[in-house]
Parts: C-alpha cells; structure tokens; sequence
C-alpha cells in the first residue's frame, strides 16, 4: 500500500532532478507493492498518471513560483549568462591557439607531404565512373566527353600561355631560388603539344571516329622532383580482357612523358599561373563494341604505382567500350 | 498480521484433502471479461502471501494421543505399515523444502544483454547492417566498415553481457558453498519394526525417535521424551535450549512444548514423536515459502543506474534524432543520415561504464568482505551505504550471545563486574570476608565444569558443559579465584539437590577444605526472594548479622535495580552445619532432606546478563552520527531489551520512554504525551493492536524504537512500516524465522556464524563475525563507493561530449569526420577503463560518517550539476582541445581549416582523385582517407591527454587536488600509464591494421591538447575553490555535483 504514499511524497523535488526521470523509478516501485486490492492498484494507477502529468506540466512551468524548468527568471539569466562567459571564454582560446598554430604553418610551403605522395594520377575527360561507354555514331553519347575536355583545355589555349608563362628549357627541373613569398615563374604547357588530341584539328578529340583521346594529369605536390631526373613515362596497356583488342595507343607530347621543366611545383599562392603539364593517349586503333578495362601506369624513379591500397596513386584504371 | 480472520486452512492444507489455490480461484473468478486470469493470478498470489504472513495455526498439540492417531490413521507403537506410509509418501510427495525458484541461467545471461545502454548498442548495430545492406543492394563492391561496425558492437555488447554475468556469477558462487544439503537419515517405526530411512522418505503419521545431536526431521508431536532439549534458536530467536515434554503447555504451536520442529536441532535426551508435518508444509517450510514469494525490492544503486541511463540514452536518442532531421534537412542521403545516427549513438553511450562499474563494486566488496562482510549481491554494497534504518536483532549480533556476570551485591553495595568479551578487568572490592564466602558459594554450588583437554584455550573460549547461567558463573570464578575444579576437589562434594522449577532452588553440602575442621558446609543458590526465605541471618564485611527490616529493604532495593537492568539475578546463601548436630560420618539424604534448608545465611546476589558487545556502543554511536536509526528487534522481553539497548546507546541516556515520563512526573501513562518521548519500548503484543497509521506515526515519531517479544512476522512489520517512510532498511537476522525479513529489506544481513542457510540464503550479505560494527564498516564502504561512483561516472560522461560534437560539426560545418566509430570504442573500452576503475580507490574527501544517508529521491548519483558540469563544461572543453589537435595535423598535411569547412562532398567523393588543398596540391582518395584516420588518431590522443586531467580532476569533488594528496592514490597513476600505453600501442603498434583506422602520429602532435588539459585542472580547481570558499552560494549550488 506504501506505493503511492511514495508517489506524493516526491513531488517535493530537488530542483536539479528532472521530473521526467523520476517516474520510471516510481514505476519500478511500484510493481514491487503487492498488497492492496487490485481496485485500489488500479485507482492507483490512474492518480498516478494523472498526477504524473500534472508533475510533468509543473516541472515544465510552475505558475506559483514563476519557475520553468525548475528555474526561476533570475536563475535562468544568471545561468546563462555564465555560459555565454564561459562559451566566450572558450571561443577566444580557440582563436588563439589556431591563431598561433597558423603562425607556425607556412603559407608557401607545407609542413608534411608524406600522405599526398608519391603522387596520384587523373584522366580528363573527368568521369564518374572511369567508364567510357560511348556510341560511335551517335553524338549524343559522347558530345559530354569533348565538352568536359574542351572545357578543361581552356586554360592551356596557346595564346593564354603565351601570355602568362614563359618558354622554359625542356628535360631539365625549373628550379627557381629565391625567397619563399616570391612570385615564381610557369613554364608553358600549350594546348598545341597535344598534337591530335588537342582538339584544334579534331575538335571531337577523336570520339566521333572511335579513336578517342584521354588524357592524364599527374596530381601536383609542392616541391616534387618526379623521376629524379629522368622525366616520367606513361604507359597504357589493357588490364582486364583481351590484350589485342587495344591495337595501338598513340601519346602527345610523342615521347608520353611528363617533361622536367614543369617541375618542381612552388605552391598555389607564389606559382599562380602553374598548369599541370599533361599526357595525351590516344586510342587509335581499338576493337569495338569490346568493354575492356585499361590500365595507365607512371613510370619513373621516385614514382610508384602498385600500392594495393590505392589505386589512383601512380595508375589509373578505366574502362573503354566504344560502339559501333 | 492481526488474527481476526483466520479460517482454519492450514490443518485442512496439513491434511492435503484441498487446495487452497483451487478454492480461491473458484472463489474469485467472477472477474470480468479480459484481464481476468492474470487478476486471479493476482490476487491469487496476494491471498497466498496474505496466508502465509498469518501465524501459525495447528492444533495438533491440543489432541491427545489416540485422537492423533485416529487422524493420522497410525499406530503409536506399531508406526504405520509400509504400505501406507507409500501411499502418503506418493500423495503427499517427499519431505524436502522446495527449493526456491532459479532464474534460469541463460534468462540471467540475456537479461544482462539486453539491459541498459545494450539495448542502444543493439539499435546501433542493427543500423550497422542496414546501412551495409542499403549500400550493398546499391553496389555489390560496396565498403564493409559499416558491416564491421554492426559486428563490432554486436561483439561489443556480448562481451560486457559476458562480463557483467561472469561477476555476477561469482559473486553469487560465494554463497553457494554455504548451502550445501547433507543427506539425513531418520530412525522411524514401520510395521512395528525400527529401521533407518532416509528423512526425506517421512510422511505424516510415521512415528520417529530422536535423540541428542540429531536434527528433527519433520514437525513432529512428541509423544515421549526424556530431558529432551532442543535448539529452537534459528527459528524463534530463543538462545536457550527449549526442553521438549509429551504435556501441552501452551495453546500457540510455536510456544507449546510438546511440538519439535523440522530442522531445529536435538541437543540431549531422546524422544519419540509422530510426524505431523511434512516438507513445505513444516513451519520452516511455510517460512521458506513466504521468503520466496516476497519480491525483491530493487537495490538503490540499480535504481539510480536506471536513472543515469535513462538520462544517457534520453540525450542520445534526442539529440540523435534532431541531427537525423537535420542532416535529411540539409539534403544528405538517408544512408548518410543513418549512419550518422549510429555515430552519435556510439559517441553517446559510454560503453566501458557498465564494466567500471561492476569492477568497482566487486573491489569494494572484496574489501568488505576483509572486513568481515560477505556480499552476496554486488549491488547491496552500495545499498548498504545508503541505509537510513537499520533493523537488528539483539542475541548475537548487539550482545554477545552467553550470559555473563554483570553486576554483584554484598555488604549492601552493588559492585559491577566486567563484562566485555575477556573479562580480565575486574576492579571490584575483593578484600571483603563476604566475598571470599560469596566466591564459595559461586565455585561450589555449581555443577558446570569445563570439557577435558583444553588447558592451553583462553577462559573464555573454554568449552562447558552446563547451562548458561552455571557457565557464566563458573568462568566468572575461574577468572577471580582461578583454577575452580581443584577447589571443588578440596571442597568435596557430598550431597547435591539440582535446580528444579519448583524448587527455584539448587543446594549442594561440602567437606571444607581445611582437614581439621570438621563442619559441613551447605551452600544454595537460587531465586532471590526464595533464597531469602530461608535466611534469618545476613553478611556483613564477613560477619554475620540478623536479618532486620532495613536489610530486607536494602536487599529489595538491590533486587529491584538489579531486575530493572533486564538482568537475571540469582541469591546466594550458606550455613556451616553444627558439627555436633552433622558429624563428618553424617549420611545426607536429599530425598528426606534430612539437613536444615532454613535460617541460612543470605551473603549476596549476583546478576547476570548477555552483554553488549564492546565494539557495539561506538558503532550505535557512529551510526546516530551518521544520521542512521538504529531499530532494535527481539523476541527477548522488553525489561532486557530496553536494559541492552541503553547500554549500547540505541536509548541514549538522556531520552526517556513514555513509561519513564510517567514515572518521573508520577502520573498515569495515559496523560504522558506520546510526542514527547524520544525512546519507545514496544512489544509485540502492542503492536500486533496497531494499525499500520499508528505504526507509521510510532516510526516517525520516535527515533530510538526496541521491538521486544516480537515474532518474525512481526519483523516483516516493522520493515514494510519503515519501507512506507521512504528508508532504506537494513534488517539484521540469523533465525530462519528472520529470512522473510531479511529477504523484504533493502538490505538483509546474515549473521555467518550463528545464522540459518535460510537467512544466508534470503540475506544479501553475511557477516562473517556476526559482530554489528562490522555493519558500520560496511556503511562507511557503501557511502564511499556511491561517492566513488559519481566520480566515475562525471569521468565518463566527460567525454562523450567529445566523442559526440565531432558528429555534430561534421554534420553542420562539413568538415571531414575528426573520430571515427573505432576510436570511440577504443576510448570508451580502451584508455578510460584502468583510470575510470581507479578512481574506485578513491579515499573519502571529508568524514562520510559525518553526514546523513543520501535520501534516496533527491541525492541521485547522477544529479543535473554532474551532467551539466561534465556536458556542457568539461566536456565542451575537451571538444575544443580535439578539434585543435584535428585541425593542427590537417594544417600541417595541407588542409587549413578554411579549405576543411564544407568540403565533405568533394572530401568523401571516391572518384575525385585530384583534390586541392590549401597549397594547391592534389589528393587522391586514398591518401584523404589515411589523412582522416590521422585525423581520428589526432582527435583521440587529444581526448585521451585531457581524459588524464579529467581524470587527476575527478578524483576531488570539492578538495583540491593536493589537499587530498596527488600521490595518496597510486592506482590512478597506474590508470594514467594504462592510458598513455594504450594509446601508443594503438598509434604505432596498430597503425597497419587498416579496420581499426589508426595511423601514427608524430611525436609533438601529442602534446597539442596540453594546454587545455592544464586549463581544465585549472579550471576545475577554481570552481572547487569558490565551492570551498562560499559555501551556499549561487557558485555552490550549481558548481557542486
């Protein structure tokens, strides 16, 4: 019978309880009270929900002491205002340590470079899927690849880097001393060394004769020697399905290397008109209506392309399935 | 409890011709419609205990012999023939107590599976593969993480469950080894043969023979006995051999002589007897019964774990489901939102609690149990501290359980004797010629002697055979006078009459030691005022004097005082025999009494008591300061109990009872107002006339209560009364009578060495040396572990804030997860364990004994102020040092924490091969992914070098840390070593294991989050010297948890 003696007797609350807790525990006792009749369990009950909700709405706010959530207007100003102290407090810590960490960090030269190399590689036209599934004859299927290519070539248009970089020395690095913050030089990569691929005399990039271009684009790394002296070679080869179906794969610039005087990269703040030098392949002679998954691999010194883990770092996988 | 309606069920039950449980649901099936039968079962069960909590009511001791034997169908010589006697046994089923019912183990294992936070990490899990198998129909390559998650947590889920169950389990192995059942066998006469049979093989109506040592095996009707003594003492409280007669001597069962009851035991003479009761249906039995339809009540501790998950999973689902919501808001996939529940779910849940926890308080009760507390319930050691009543028994567990001599009174003085446990202070005079004759008469009228063979034990430990009285008084001589047998032999005995109840005398003449004289020395003891009958003359300072009127009254007064102190007081006279009259050939005759017995000389009264235990005054003491009411229980008689309840303090001196205001003011007991008395005797009779207000209104009221000449039903009483004021009661007990007690408080104590398997098997701690200090060592463990666990909990909850806003702004500012699932796990399980159960070691910051018991609805373990102050301060504070560590190691890889801000759809895109960072360089996927898992390192190092000084922090509440000594608890060092090994363990060691997303971190980013661990200690010592310093204050009330 002592179950709802137990009941009334907790509603005087401690005002740091929430009401919402307590009930369960009531109800915890209350199961274990087996004396009684069941009419007055059940009358029990029924006070016990009402009352339940009533605590609930006077916890909530509490019209004779003015108090919501167990706290009058004065308390919840105090409380609060002591937060809002503490959060600011807190904030302007924080500033200042990123303030003083950003002190330390330069902003030409990262500190660590050892999880972004050795170096990743990426195909431009940029797809979704490494997958080059496209229709000879109708235009449609591959119009967004010569888009996407043109798009991205823009900036490698001759008379842009004629104007903005200059002629370098091709098969040595482009190293340049000097202090940090300054300016550095690019060296031009014209849309013209593309050859075929370039898309001035071919503006379809060879999608609409089933000879289609790809090009790749090694990921840049500030301070980067790639080959160690001797540049890196693309080679591209068929990695999953019928090795002869890939007859003969052409490369602009001829020699399908990344030349050295693109090299060493000086980070985006002082080296503002760097373009990433780029290797053409051009799929000139491949068996249609034939999925075939093909491999591209970088070839150098310092360059590695067989970590299980990462499939992009040296390589890069796609598919061709070119209709007829 | 009171008896007006008591329908003679229980000899119809005995009889076994209907079933009560038949009848009442017959009666009560009238319910309506749906919940009918689970009403019946109900109400069903409540009439069974309503049964079982009425006295006993059996008349078998009122019917004579032949009517017995018409009843039972037996024969009193022949006993019954096999073949009925197999009937019975077929119909009646065999004479063993049903065990009580087991939870099944595997119910225990998956009640500890499910329980708690598991059900969340369930969910979790379940999530886990639906996320997996979302992606997976989606695409067939898809990631295995959230897979590996969901098994993971299953894993995670089962191994606590395991952990929890295994000690859980062996704390309650301990206790089985305490109820091991010996077979019995008992000599019964079957077709008027005697023959030994198993006793569980007894029906009603079989005639049995018991002799000393034996236990009785069923309730049984003597029928025949000579000087048989049984032991009723595990069933109604009574210490002193109870003799067994064939004679009806009461009209209660319980009080009759001629009734021996099942599993009390034998200890001298024989008897015969007819079974009358058999198995559950014995009075143990129904006591058995009733413990075990009496439901537990849940533990404080369970409660308020209750609570604190209740608080815990209520964020987590709430705050779960609001950035559920707003990540659908903000457009992220369902899958994505999914996932990121799990995330916040993982983050919330402290995972490593329910295991800290557990292995605290088996710490501490291992440490109870050093101090002679056996606890069989892991969670009553917390119960145990926050005890607000406690209910003891007074034989054996507030006295010492043997009668010893208390007071003596010769040339008119009342001189006290020392009655603590060695008794080797006796400081009163013993130049007086009347005490060298009072001595003799003690050494001589004695027939008590020490068993053979134990020169080498202590006095006190000695064995004796005889009663308790001679005994107290024969060690009571042997410490004085010393070597008593070799005086008895130099004394030699030559007639001796035995103390007899009707006599209430016990005489015995001697040769005096010196050989030449030739007198007879006749002493006797006995009664006071039958001794003093026969005196004319009395001692003084060894001279004999009349006996005149003053004497008389100075004799009386003594008496009385002596009587009042609820002791037993026994008179000692002698007289030296005329030498003429008794020559030394004189043939005594005790059957003609051919000696005077009258005109003897009174020399003095000694008196007896079981005394308190010496270490039982400070312990009331310690408990009244502790703010816990100290209830005495006896069945003793209320003069005694009040008596040994002064002496301990449970009536402290200054307080009076209603009797005594009556006393002092010299007015009617009635005209006393009752509000007035402090102290309050109460007697069973009186409270069985009380309702359960007037019980009520006597507990609140009065806060020194003694119950005396209570019976066990009684005690429920009084703990259910207790329970109604919203206490935590701890009820002490040894009888199996006390187990139904025992089984309804919060907490029930069996005595370990004077206590029934009953009461060790209903109570959920033993007291190994019965001694009731040793239960104010336990509270102060209790009070110290509850302490102990709010700190460990503050320190968990601390940083799930940390593991939980990584969520939230990777949700909302779009930055690359700064922890992963893993990391949680392997905080929460990992580096936190070691530190969070060192924090158990703990030593009290102030007295704990110094303070009231914590009321059990407002002192929560987790309170608001613990939550807030570890939420929304620390924990935000923690937050802000990992997110400092996170975006320190993506600035130096590369990624300023510009370019992180809402870079997670190009962060997270597999086929963005090529992202920029700051610096204008470009990373694969691969290469982010291992950055991130830098990143989480980062994160978790940073949470793991602030958990160290939340750690240093938490083990103060409101002392700074060096007033309590940086050094006092060296587990917590060893906690923060745990911490740094893990962690390092895990960066360098781990690193290449790629499901655990680990890298290694260069050294100096594991210093990152320093200065805001030392901001946090600051900090924390600032608020906990404001607390100190203004006490009460706005600061105090909300800075204090």
């Amino acid at each position: 019978m002592g179950c709802w003696k137990v009941f009334f007797s907790f509603s005087k609350k401690g005002g740091c309880i929430l009401s919402w807790f307590q009930e369960n525990e009531n109800e915890g006792n209350q199961l274990h009270s087996e004396d009684g009749d069941e009419n007055e369990a059940q009358a029990t009950k029924q006070q016990s929900l009402a009352a339940k909700m009533q605590q609930v709405k006077n916890y909530v706010w509490d019209p004779e002491k003015r108090e919501f959530l167990g706290r009058s207007g004065q308390s919840w100003s105090l409380i609060l205002f002591f937060y809002l102290l503490f959060y600011t407090f807190l904030a302007g810590m924080f500033a200042l340590c990123m303030y003083t960490m950003l002190l330390t960090i330069s902003p030409y030269i990262p500190t660590y470079r050892d999880r972004v190399s050795p170096p990743g590689v990426m195909i431009r036209p940029y797809t979704s899927t490494f997958a080059f599934n496209f229709n000879v004859s109708q235009r449609s299927t591959w119009v967004s690849y010569v888009d996407s290519l043109h798009h991205f070539l823009q900036a490698y248009n001759d008379s842009i880097q004629d104007e903005k970089n200059m002629n370098c020395t091709p098969g040595q690095y482009f190293i340049q001393e000097g202090a940090e913050d300054k300016e550095k030089k690019a060296c031009q990569f014209k849309r013209s060394f593309l050859g075929n691929c370039s898309g001035l005399h071919d503006p379809t990039f060879g999608y609409s004769t089933g000879q289609p271009c790809v090009l790749l684009k090694m990921n840049r790394i500030v301070g980067f020697h790639p080959g160690n002296g001797e540049p890196v070679k693309v080679n591209c080869h068929v990695q999953k399905g019928n090795k002869s179906d890939l007859k003969s794969v052409g490369f602009y610039p001829e020699a399908g290397t990344f030349d050295l005087r693109y090299y060493p990269y000086y980070g985006k703040l002082t080296h503002v008109n760097y373009t990433s030098p780029l290797v053409a392949v051009h799929f000139t002679e491949v068996k249609k209506n034939r999925a075939m998954v093909v491999e591209c691999q970088l070839k150098g010194k310092n360059i590695q392309n067989n970590i299980t883990n990462d499939r992009f770092v040296g390589r890069v996988l796609f598919t061709l399935n070119i209709g007829g | 409890m009171r008896r007006k309606s008591l329908p003679e069920i229980y000899s119809i039950e005995v009889n076994g011709t209907k079933d009560i449980e038949t009848t009442d649901t017959e009666t009560s099936g009238k319910g309506d419609g749906k919940g009918k039968w689970k009403k019946e079962r109900l109400r069903n069960h409540k009439d069974k205990q309503k049964e079982l909590k009425k006295d006993l009511d059996l008349d078998d001791h009122k019917l004579s012999t032949k009517e017995l034997e018409e009843k039972y169908g037996t024969n009193i010589i022949q006993g019954l023939t096999s073949r009925r006697a197999s009937e019975i046994l077929a119909q009646n089923g065999p004479n063993v107590l049903t065990p009580p019912k087991e939870t099944p183990e595997i119910i225990k294992f998956l009640k500890q599976m499910v329980g708690g936070f598991s059900s969340l990490l369930w969910a979790g899990a379940v999530l886990c593969f639906i996320a997996y198998l979302i992606e997976f129909s989606k695409d067939k390559s898809a990631s295995m993480d959230n897979f590996c998650l969901g098994v993971v947590l299953i894993v995670v889920v089962i191994l606590t469950g395991i952990f929890a169950y295994y000690q859980e389990a062996k704390s309650t192995n301990i206790i089985a080894s305490f109820t091991k059942m010996i077979p019995r066998k008992a000599f019964v006469i079957r077709d008027g043969e005697k023959r030994e049979i198993p006793a569980e093989q007894l029906v009603v109506g079989d005639i049995v023979e018991i002799k000393g040592g034996d236990q009785i095996p069923a309730d049984i009707r003597i029928l025949a006995s000579q000087g048989c003594k049984v032991d009723n003492s595990s069933l109604s409280g009574e210490s002193e051999p109870q003799s067994r007669s064939c004679d009806l001597t009461h009209e209660n069962p319980l009080e009759t002589k001629n009734i021996g009851f099942y599993s009390t035991t034998c200890l001298e003479g024989t008897a015969t007897g007819m079974v009358i009761n058999t198995g559950d249906r014995t009075i143990i039995g129904r006591i058995a019964l009733l413990t075990s339809s009496l439901g537990h009540e849940k533990t404080p501790i369970a409660i308020e774990i209750e609570h604190f998950v209740h608080i815990v999973a209520g964020v987590a689902v709430s705050i779960g489901i609001v950035f559920f919501i707003i990540a659908i808001c903000m457009k992220y996939r369902v899958l994505d939102a999914v996932i990121f529940l799990i995330g916040i779910i993982l983050a919330n849940v402290p995972e490593g609690l329910v295991a800290a926890v557990t292995v605290s308080l088996s710490l501490t009760a291992k440490r109870m149990a050093k101090k002679n507390c056996l606890v069989k319930n892991l969670e009553a050691v917390e119960t145990l501290g926050s005890t607000s009543v406690i209910c003891s028994d007074k034989t054996g567990t507030l006295t010492q359980n043997r009668m010893t001599v208390a007071h003596l009174w010769f040339d008119n003085q009342v001189y006290q004797a020392d009655t603590s446990e060695d008794q080797k202070d006796q400081v009163f005079d013993q130049s007086s010629a009347t005490w060298a004759s009072l001595s003799k008469i003690v050494t001589l009228c004695n027939r008590a002697e020490f068993a053979p063979s134990q020169e080498s034990v202590p006095i006190m430990k000695k064995i004796v055979m005889g009663d308790a009285s001679e005994t107290a008084l024969l060690k009571f001589s042997e410490v004085i006078i010393g070597d008593v047998m070799e005086r008895r032999k130099r004394n030699r005995k030559v007639a001796e009459i035995p103390f007899n109840s009707i006599n209430k005398f016990q005489l015995s003449i001697h040769e005096t030691e010196d050989p030449d004289d030739k007198h007879f020395l006749l002493v006797m003891k006995g009664t006071p005022e039958r001794i003093l009958e026969k005196c004319s003359t009395i001692m003084m300072r060894g001279q004999e004097q009349p006996l005149d009127e003053s004497t008389a009254e100075a004799f009386q007064t003594a008496y009385m005082e002596l009587g009042s102190l609820g002791e037993r007081v026994l008179g000692f006279c002698h007289l030296y025999l005329p030498e003429d009259e008794f020559p030394d050939t004189y043939s005594f005759d005790v059957e003609s009494m051919n000696f005077p017995t009258s005109d003897l000389c009174f020399v003095g009264l000694i008196s007896l008591i079981d005394p308190p235990r010496s270490t039982v005054p400070d312990a009331v003491m310690k408990c009244r300061s502790a703010g816990i009411k100290v209830i005495m229980v006896t069945g003793d008689h209320p003069i005694t109990a009040k008596a040994i309840a002064r002496s301990v303090g449970i009536i402290s001196a200054n307080s009076e009872t209603v009797d005594d205001i009556a006393k002092r003011l010299n007015i009617p007991v009635e005209q006393v107002n009752k509000r007035e008395a402090k102290a309050a005797v109460v007697s069973g009779m009186e409270l069985r006339e009380m309702s359960p207000e007037e019980l009520d209104e006597l507990l609140t009221y009065h806060s020194e209560i003694v119950f005396a000449r209570t019976s066990p039903q009684q005690k429920l009483i009084i703990v259910e009364g207790c329970q109604r004021q919203d206490a935590v009661v701890a009820v002490t007990g040894d009888g199996v009578n006390d187990s139904p007690a025992l089984k309804k408080a919060n907490i029930g104590i069996a005595m370990g060495c004077a206590g029934s398997d009953a009461a060790k098997n209903a109570a959920d701690m033993v007291l190994l040396d019965d001694n009731f200090a040793s239960i104010v060592t336990g509270i102060e463990e209790g009070r110290l572990i509850f302490d102990n666990l709010k700190k460990i909990i503050a320190f968990t909850l601390t940083k799930n804030i940390a593991e939980l806003i990584p969520f939230l702004i990777f949700i909302i500012a779009g930055v690359p997860l700064p922890i992963g699932t893993m990391a949680i796990l392997f905080i929460d399980l990992g580096t936190d364990i070691i530190p969070s159960v060192a924090l158990a070691y703990e030593k009290a910051e102030s007295d704990i004994m110094n303070r009231k018991p914590r009321h059990k609805k407002k002192d929560r373990l987790v309170n608001s102020h613990l939550a807030l102050y570890s939420y929304l301060q620390i924990g935000i504070l923690q937050s802000v040092g990992g997110f400092f560590a996170f975006f320190t190691v993506y600035a130096v890889q590369g990624f300023k924490p510009d370019r992180l801000l809402y870079l997670r759809p190009l962060w997270e895109n597999d086929n963005l091969n090529d992202l920029e960072d700051s610096y204008g360089q470009e990373w694969t996927k691969y290469q982010r992914k291992y950055l991130e898992w830098t990143g989480y390192t980062s994160y978790f190092v940073a949470v793991m070098v602030q958990q160290i000084a939340d750690v240093i922090i938490r083990r103060t509440r409101i002392n700074s840390i060096f007033q309590q000594g940086l050094f006092r608890n060296k587990v917590i060092w060893v906690g923060i070593a745990s911490q740094i090994i893990i962690a390092t363990i895990l960066s360098c060691g781990f690193g290449s294991v790629p499901v655990l997303n680990f890298t290694t971190l260069r050294v100096q980013y594991w210093f990152v989050a320093v200065p805001y661990a030392i901001v946090i200690w600051l900090y924390d010592e600032f608020r906990k010297l404001l607390v100190r310093r203004y006490p009460g204050s706005w600061w105090d009330k909300n800075m204090y948890y």
